[in-house]
C-alpha cells in the first residue's frame, strides 16, 4: 500500500469542475482546497507505486491541469512483490549475501 | 494496513503536503497528522540524483528509512519532489544490494579468471594495494588511475583527491562529471577567469523570457521546469523558448520550438551575435566597461586518438579526422575560406590557446552568419517550411535583443556533450555579455548541472586531472606551493603534469599506460562512449580494476575486485548544486552487511602506505616544470624529515588522521544523536568528514570561494548556502556590485575571475604580437566559428544517433532500475524515430531492431510515439539501460578543450533483428 500527497494546480476559475472530475477517480481523496491560487491537495491511494505513477500521470492528463507533481510518499507498509526487476536480479537465489549470478556469468 | 492507520497517514501525507507548499489547514488536521508520524524521526537531507539539489525529509522508524518527502523550507524546490526524487529512500533496499568484498579467485587466491568470491575486507585491501604497489614500482604515479565523480560527496572527493595528488603524487583521478559539464567549466574559466554561475535558480521568477538551449528540463530538471512553468501560466508576458534537435516534452509548454541540426547550435548562436550588432542592440557602455573580444585557433581537432593503432577497421576513417580535414560548403562560409580546402589540425596539443581581437575583427568573424545562410544550414526538421523556420530564429533575436526584456538562458547535455562544447558554452555567456544582460536578477545564462555534486565536489574541490581545491590548478607552480603548504607535505610533493582525464583513463588502460585502477561513486564502463574497446581493455591480463558498487554494475562485472559500498543516507555527506548551493545531511541509517562509505575505503587503503613507498623519486614520462628535472619527480624524504615526518609514517598518519585532524572529535554534538559508521568503526576517535571539510575550506577562504564552516550547514534552519558566504551570509549573484562583495566599489559589475586574465593581441587568424596584456576585472566575449560535426550520416550509416535520460531514470539505472516501480515504469531504452523512418525502413513501433555504427551494435524496441518527437533522419535512446547498451555505439569524440565527449551526434543505421 502507497499513500502519496499531491499538489494539483489549475486555473482558480476550474478548481470547482477539477475537484469533482478527482473525486470520480480511484483511490483520489481532495483534502484542502485555497481557490485563489487554484491549488488543491489531493492524496492518492494504489497497490503499487508502480499505479501511482500511471496515476499521477491520469491526473495530468486532465484538462486545465498546470501542475500535479507529489511531494509526499509514505510506504512504511509496502511489501509489494517485485516482481518486474532487471533480469540479473531477477533470480530466486539471490539474497543479500549472495553473489549475484549477473557477475559471474 | 487497517483502515484508521491508512485514513491517519493520508491525513498526514495531505498535511505534508499543504504545509510544503503553503497552504493552511485546520488545526485538527494538523494535530491528527502529527499522530501518523508518531516514532518517524525526520531529518534534512538533499536529493541523491541530479544537480538541481533539492532538499528532502527523511523519516526514518527502526533503523529503515520508512518515508521520504519535499522539503517545505527547500527555497530550491518549495516542498515538491520529482518521481525519481520521490523514491530516494528506496534506492538502498534492492535486494542485490552488495554487502561484502568480492574478489575474482582460483585456488584460494586472486585470479583474474577466476570467479567472484566473497573474501573478509583485510584481504581485499591486501591484494589491491600489493597489485598497486607491484604497478607504481614499475610505472610510477601515472601507472596507476582513478576514476572519480560528481556523485561523490565533498569530503569522499577531498579524501581521494589529497590521497592520489599529495599521497600518490598522480593526477590521473578524474570524474564521470568530465563527462557532464566539463565544457561548461571551460566556458566560465575562458570567460571569466572563475567556475561556475553568477545567477542562481531566483532567475526563474525574474526572467521575462526564458531559453533552454540543448536541455530537456522537463524531464531533466523536472523541478527547476516547474518554477519555469509556474512562472510562464502565471504571467502571459512571458515567453519560452526551446531549442532541440528533437520535439520533446520540453516544448510542449513552450512558446516557440526551434528543431535545429545537430552542431548547427554555433551558428545560431552566430546569427544572434550578428543581429545584436546589426540591430545595434549592443550595450556598448557594459562591454567596454567590462568586457574585451577574443578568439583563438580553429584548427583544434575532435579529441581522438592521434593514430589508428587501435581503431576498428570501420573507424578510421572518422578518426583520420583528427588529423586533417576537408571544408565543407558551410563550413568554409562560417570560416571565410574556400570549400573543399584540407586543413590540417594543427592546434591539437594546445586547443584552449586565446587572443584578444578588436570590435571590428568581432564584426568580421559574424558578418557571415546571415539569417539566409543559418537557416537553411541549421533548419532540423525536413518538413517545416523555411520562411516559418525564419521567422522564429527572428524571433529569438528579438527576445534577447529587446532592452526592456530579462531573459534567462538554459543549458545542459547538448551544450557541454559537443564536439565544440567549450565553444557553444563561450557563445551564450557572448550573447548575454553583449547586451549587457548577465549577472543580474532575471538576466543571465545559468550552466544547469546533472550530478549532485559536479559542482561541489568535481569542480569545488578538483576531483581532475589538471585541478586543486578552490580552481588551483597543478601545473601552477603558485598553486602547488600553498596546496603543499595547506596540506603540510613538501613543496615539491605535488606533480605539475596534468593527468589522464577520464577518457584518457580508458585509453591508456587499453595501450598499457595504466594497470591500476579504481573506480568510485560512478559507472564508466557503461558511460563512457565507444564502449567495446574499454569493456575489451578492463580485462586485460595484466590491467587490474577496483570497483566500488553498492549494486552489481557493468563496471562490477568487469572489475577484479568489488568493494560493497554505503550508499547516500547510510553516511554523512555533503553536496554542491548548480546555483553554488551547498548542502548537507547526517548518517539516517546504518549501511547493510559489510558495506563501508568511501570516505573510510579511502583512508583504509592509505594506511597501507608508508611514505618511504611513495615519496622517494618517481619517474613521470613527459614531465617538464621549472624546478624539476625532466621526466621525473624528486625525492623529497630528506625535506619530509625537516618537517617531523618518518619514512615509517603512513599516509594515513600524515595526510589525514594527523594532529590537527585528531583535535576534531566523534562523537559530536553535531549529530544529535546520528551514527557515523566510518568514524565508529575507524575507532581512533576523530570525525573525519567534519575534520576534512574544515580543512578542505581553507582552500577557497579569502579566495573568492568562501565556504561556512562544516557545523553551520547542519543548523536546524540551514537549507544550503551559495558561496561565497562572507560572514555567514551568501552571495547571490556574483560579480554584481550590489550582491557580491568581492567586485570593487563603485565597479558596478566586476569580473574578478584570476585565470588566463593577461593575453596577446592578434585578428581573427592569429595572434599577432607576443606582449600580453592584461584584462583583470573584465569578461572575454569571444567569436567561435560553426564547425562540421566530424561523424554524419551518409549513405550506409544514414540517421542520426543521440543519448540522454528519461524522466524516471538517472544515468545507468544503477540505482532507479531498483526501484522496482520506476523499472516497470521505463524497463528498456527504446528507439524513438520518427514514424516516416520506420517505415521507410519497413518497420513497425515495438518491433525489436539492430543499431548499428562503426563502433559496435545492439538491439532495442522501436518506439515511434510517446515523449520524443524526432524529425526524420533522427534517432535517441537513453543510456540508462545495461541491456540496450547504447554506449557500445556512441561515438568517443570530444571536445578538445574540455575533452568531454560528445555523447549527442553518432551516425547509425538501423534495421530488423
Amino acid at each position: 500500500m502507497n499513500i502519496s500527497g499531491i499538489l494539483v494546480i489549475v486555473a482558480p476559475e476550474n478548481v470547482d469542475s477539477t475537484v469533482e472530475t478527482l473525486n470520480k477517480l480511484d483511490g483520489i481523496d481532495v483534502h484542502h482546497i485555497e481557490q485563489s491560487s487554484g491549488r488543491i491537495i489531493i492524496t492518492q491511494e494504489a497497490e503499487s507505486v508502480h499505479d501511482e505513477i500511471d496515476g499521477l500521470k491520469r491526473i495530468r492528463e486532465l484538462p486545465g491541469i498546470v501542475l500535479a507533481e507529489m511531494s509526499y510518499h509514505n510506504f512504511e507498509e509496502d511489501t509489494e512483490n517485485v516482481s518486474s526487476i532487471p533480469e540479473e536480479l531477477d533470480d530466486e537465489s539471490l539474497k543479500t549475501d549472495n553473489i549475484p549470478p549477473y557477475l559471474n556469468e | 494496513m487497517d483502515l484508521t492507520r491508512r485514513e491517519l497517514l493520508k491525513t498526514s501525507a495531505a498535511a505534508a503536503t499543504a504545509s510544503a507548499v503553503g497552504i493552511t489547514i485546520p488545526a485538527a488536521a494538523l494535530a491528527k497528522s502529527k499522530e501518523a508520524d508518531a516514532g518517524v524521526q525526520w531529518d534534512k537531507a538533499v536529493c541523491r540524483f541530479c544537480g538541481t539539489g533539492c532538499g528532502i525529509m527523511v523519516g526514518t522508524s527502526g533503523g529503515r528509512i520508512v518515508a521520504t518527502k519535499g522539503d517545505p523550507d527547500a527555497p530550491v524546490n518549495k516542498g515538491l519532489n520529482c518521481i525519481k526524487g520521490y523514491f530516494n529512500g528506496k534506492i538502498l533496499y534492492g535486494k542485490d544490494r552488495l554487502t561484502q568484498p568480492l574478489m575474482r579467485m582460483k585456488n584460494g587466491k586472486f585470479d583474474k579468471n577466476g570467479k567472484f568470491q566473497a573474501v573478509s575486507w583485510d584481504v581485499a585491501f591486501d591484494e589491491m594495494s600489493k597489485q598497486f604497489k607491484k604497478t607504481y614500482q614499475a610505472m610510477g604515479p601515472t601507472g596507476v588511475g582513478v576514476f572519480a565523480s560528481g556523485q561523490y560527496t565533498i569530503p569522499e572527493g577531498y579524501t581521494m583527491a589529497k590521497l592520489m595528488k599529495a599521497g600518490f603524487r598522480s593526477n590521473n583521478i578524474d570524474p564521470n562529471a568530465r563527462h557532464c559539464m566539463a565544457s561548461a567549466v571551460v566556458g566560465f574559466i575562458q570567460t571569466f577567469g572563475i567556475d561556475e554561475p553568477a545567477g542562481n535558480y531566483d532567475d526563474i521568477e525574474h526572467m521575462d523570457a526564458a531559453v533552454t538551449w540543448g536541455a530537456n528540463m522537463a524531464e531533466c530538471h523536472p523541478i527547476l521546469w516547474a518554477r519555469v512553468s509556474d512562472r510562464r501560466l502565471s504571467n502571459d508576458n512571458v515567453r519560452l523558448v526551446n531549442l532541440t534537435t528533437c520535439s520533446n516534452q520540453t516544448s510542449d509548454i513552450a512558446d516557440t520550438e526551434i528543431v535545429f541540426k545537430p552542431g548547427t547550435d554555433l551558428a545560431i548562436q552566430n546569427y544572434l551575435l550578428r543581429e545584436m550588432v546589426k540591430r545595434d542592440a549592443v550595450n556598448h557602455d557594459f562591454v567596454k566597461k567590462h568586457c574585451v573580444f577574443s578568439t583563438g585557433p580553429y584548427d583544434i581537432g575532435y579529441g581522438m586518438r592521434g593514430t589508428d593503432k587501435y581503431a576498428f577497421d570501420a573507424e578510421k576513417d572518422i578518426q583520420a579526422k583528427e588529423l586533417r580535414i576537408t571544408l565543407d560548403k558551410d563550413e568554409a562560409i562560417a570560416q571565410r575560406r574556400k570549400e573543399g580546402e584540407v586543413v590540417e589540425q594543427k592546434n591539437t596539443k594546445k586547443p584552449v590557446k586565446h587572443w584578444m581581437i578588436t570590435f571590428e575583427d568581432f564584426k568580421r568573424g559574424v558578418e557571415p552568419y546571415t539569417l539566409d545562410f543559418v537557416a537553411e544550414l541549421s533548419k532540423g526538421d525536413a518538413d517545416e517550411d523555411l520562411a516559418a523556420y525564419k521567422a522564429k530564429l527572428v524571433e529569438l533575436a528579438d527576445l534577447y535583443a529587446d532592452p526592456k526584456r530579462k531573459i534567462t538562458s538554459f543549458w545542459t547535455m547538448g551544450f557541454n556533450q559537443h564536439y565544440r562544447g567549450s565553444w557553444v558554452n563561450e557563445q551564450i555567456y557572448a550573447i548575454h555579455l553583449l547586451l549587457g544582460k548577465h549577472a543580474q536578477p532575471g538576466n543571465g545564462a545559468f550552466s544547469l548541472t546533472g550530478q549532485p555534486s559536479a559542482c561541489g565536489t568535481a569542480r569545488e574541490v578538483g576531483t581532475f586531472a589538471h585541478r586543486l581545491p578552490a580552481d588551483l590548478v597543478v601545473f601552477n607552480p603558485k598553486h602547488r606551493e600553498f596546496s603543499a603548504k595547506l596540506w603540510k607535505v613538501p613543496a615539491k610533493t605535488l606533480n605539475p603534469k596534468v593527468g589522464s582525464h577520464i577518457t584518457k583513463i580508458m585509453r591508456d588502460l587499453e595501450d598499457g599506460h595504466i594497470k591500476w585502477a579504481w573506480v568510485q561513486v560512478n559507472n564508466p564502463f557503461q558511460a563512457t562512449a565507444n564502449a567495446n574497446h574499454w569493456i575489451k581493455a578492463a580485462r586485460k591480463q595484466d590491467n587490474f580494476l577496483v570497483v566500488s558498487d553498492p549494486y552489481p554494475t557493468v563496471s562490477a562485472k568487469v572489475a577484479d575486485l568489488i568493494l560493497p559500498t554505503a550508499m547516500i543516507f547510510e553516511k554523512w555527506g555533503m553536496y554542491g548544486n548548480a546555483e553554488r548551493r551547498t548542502q548537507a545531511w547526517r548518517q539516517q541509517v546504518a549501511p547493510p552487511g559489510e558495506a563501508m562509505g568511501d570516505v573510510w575505503q579511502g583512508l583504509e587503503f592509505a594506511k597501507r602506505f608508508k611514505l618511504k613507498e611513495v615519496w622517494g623519486e618517481q619517474k613521470v614520462p613527459g614531465l617538464k616544470a621549472k624546478g624539476y628535472d625532466d621526466g621525473k619527480l624528486p625525492d623529497v624524504m630528506a625535506e619530509a624529515q625537516k618537517m617531523g615526518y618518518t619514512p615509517e609514517d603512513t599516509l594515513y598518519d600524515v595526510l589525514f588522521a594527523n594532529k590537527e585532524n585528531r583535535k576534531v572529535k566523534w562523537p559530536d554534538a553535531v549529530a544529535k544523536g546520528h551514527g557515523n559508521h566510518i568514524a565508529e568503526k575507524l575507532g581512533d576517535g576523530w570525525f573525519p568528514e567534519k575534520a576534512l571539510f574544515d580543512e578542505y575550506r581553507q582552500f577557497g577562504v579569502g579566495h573568492q570561494h568562501d565556504l561556512a564552516e562544516f557545523d553551520v550547514y547542519y543548523g536546524d534552519k540551514v537549507r544550503g548556502l551559495k558561496w561565497p558566504v562572507i560572514n555567514g551570509k551568501e552571495t547571490q549573484w556574483r560579480f554584481n556590485e550590489k550582491y557580491d562583495s568581492y567586485c570593487a566599489k563603485g565597479s558596478g559589475f566586476d569580473f574578478y575571475g584570476k585565470a588566463l586574465k593577461k593575453l596577446p593581441s592578434g585578428n581573427l587568424d592569429k595572434p599577432t604580437s607576443k606582449d600580453k596584456t592584461s584584462l583583470a576585472h573584465k569578461a572575454k566575449i569571444f567569436f567561435r566559428p560553426y564547425a562540421a560535426p566530424p561523424e554524419q550520416p551518409d549513405d550506409n550509416y544514414d540517421l542520426w544517433f543521440s543519448t540522454g535520460r528519461v524522466l524516471e531514470h538517472w544515468h545507468t539505472g544503477s540505482m532507479t532500475r531498483r526501484v522496482p516501480e520506476l523499472h516497470r515504469a521505463v524497463p528498456t531504452a527504446q528507439l524513438f524515430m520518427n514514424p516516416n523512418d520506420a517505415a521507410d525502413r519497413g518497420l513497425q513501433r515495438n518491433d525489436l531492431v539492430w543499431i548499428e555504427s562503426r563502433r559496435g551494435k545492439i538491439k532495442a524496441l522501436v518506439e515511434t510515439q510517446g515523449r520524443n518527437r524526432p524529425p526524420k533522419g533522427y534517432t535517441f535512446a537513453a543510456f540508462f539501460d545495461k541491456g540496450v547498451f547504447v554506449n557500445k555505439v556512441c561515438l568517443d569524440v570530444t571536445c578538445p578543450m574540455s575533452k568531454e565527449e560528445d555523447f549527442k551526434k553518432a551516425a547509425i543505421k538501423v534495421y530488423k533483428a
